[in-house]
């Protein structure tokens, strides 16, 4: 290992291609592996959202002189038009991610052609998927806590599994993107210690 | 592992090499550096004015109306995205101040970009996400969601939902203008690369 240390230190005095290489060979599988995890985390979210469903029975006093009432009502993701957005978000991060890694990974060797359109469309899918968690979040935060001002109640009080799945739905998405970001940032390292001659 | 530290700390130092002698990659460019700076700086100032304008037009939007069935004059703001909208002008007017100090030299270091790139990403990040956030809540108060008994409450506070609505799509022009910021100064640093 000392040696291996060594002749890094001799060639990098010389040439420093080889180096910079054996560098951005690391720095891509860490970016390979968070592009793995971003895929992973993005169907997830999806299909969790997507799969959640509760029904309840609700009982409605109608009159007070009849019984009350019981009424089923169901809990669906697709009721909303918030979290309808949070999975159509989330499954297009999903297969831009599996493309974008399958790319990676087939250009393995040159790097610099495809390093641009890749970032860029990272930020593009930043920005998506930021928005789908924002959207999702403030839907779930009116479902748990509800808004008495204009006499929205909460709901989260009935569909225990329902929200509880959401919300982890919501925290996966939250940390596939921030995976994202720091894919980004990860390539514009890459490009900083380029650019640093 | 050794080896790709040495190489790491290899690369700094041919770093600072190249930081202490700036003009001989100064005088002598192998490839003239892009100066898109008039048009980043341009796409800033349009970012800062829609971030101010949107926050400006949101906290404004309060309107009291007498409902007849209640008694009592209510009268709202969005508590929930308000929190999180008035952070964004200061970090964007700290990026424009590294702009406007990026605009006084010709030719900025690859490190004010990377800087530049990194405050960008997160800000459209923070914006992406109380964008969506205020879209969502303004939905609902345009169309209501039946399935859980929100009502729509823009048929009663007109004016409240028309600041609301303003401002979402001005902080979706801030957002879309922020990923631009982040597309341009990465296309620069990448024209700077090897």
């Amino acid at each position: 290992m000392e040696s291996i240390a060594k002749q890094g230190v001799n060639g990098g005095l010389r040439h420093g291609t080889g180096d910079e290489g054996k560098t951005q060979a690391g720095a891509g599988v860490s970016a390979g592996i968070l592009r793995l995890l971003v895929v992973a985390m993005t169907l997830v979210a999806a299909l969790v959202m997507a799969t959640a469903s509760e029904t309840q029975t609700v009982s409605i006093e109608v009159a007070p002189t009849l019984p009350p009432l019981p009424v089923p009502v169901t809990a669906k993701a697709s009721y909303s038009s918030a979290f309808v957005y949070f999975i159509v978000a989330n499954a297009i991060a999903f297969a831009y991610s599996a493309c974008s890694l399958a790319v990676v990974v087939l250009k393995r060797g040159s790097t610099r052609g495809s390093i641009l359109p890749i970032s860029i469309l990272d930020a593009v899918m930043v920005g998506l998927l930021f928005s789908g968690n924002g959207a999702a979040a403030a839907f779930g935060v009116l479902g748990k806590y509800g808004n008495s001002h204009v006499g929205w109640t909460k709901v989260c009080n009935v569909f225990g599994r329902f929200c509880a799945q959401a919300s982890a739905s919501i925290v996966v998405s939250l940390i596939a993107s921030v995976n994202l970001l720091a894919l980004v940032i990860l390539s514009m390292v890459g490009l900083h210690r380029r650019s640093s001659a | 592992m050794a080896s790709t530290e040495t190489s790491t700390t290899s690369t700094t130092n041919d770093f600072s090499g190249g930081k202490t002698a700036p003009e001989s990659g100064y005088v002598v460019p192998s490839r003239p550096p892009p100066n898109l700076f008039f048009l980043d700086f341009g796409l800033r100032l349009l970012l800062f004015a829609s971030a101010v304008s949107g926050l400006v037009v949101m906290v404004t939007s309060k309107q009291t109306k007498l409902i007849p069935v209640t008694v009592a004059p209510s009268s709202q703001i969005f508590v929930i995205r308000d929190a999180k909208f008035q952070h964004s002008p200061a970090f964007i007017i700290i990026t424009m101040l590294v702009s406007f100090f990026s605009i006084a030299s010709p030719s900025p270091s690859p490190k004010t970009l990377f800087l530049l790139i990194l405050f960008d990403t997160l800000m459209a990040g923070v914006m992406a996400s109380a964008t969506g956030n205020a879209g969502s809540v303004a939905y609902i108060g345009l169309k209501g969601n039946s399935h859980v008994n929100w009502n729509k409450i823009c048929n009663m506070y007109g004016k409240f939902c028309r600041h609301v609505g303003s401002s979402t799509a001005v902080s979706l022009v801030a957002s879309i203008v922020l990923v631009l910021l982040v597309v341009l100064s990465s296309y620069s640093l990448y024209r700077r690369s090897r």
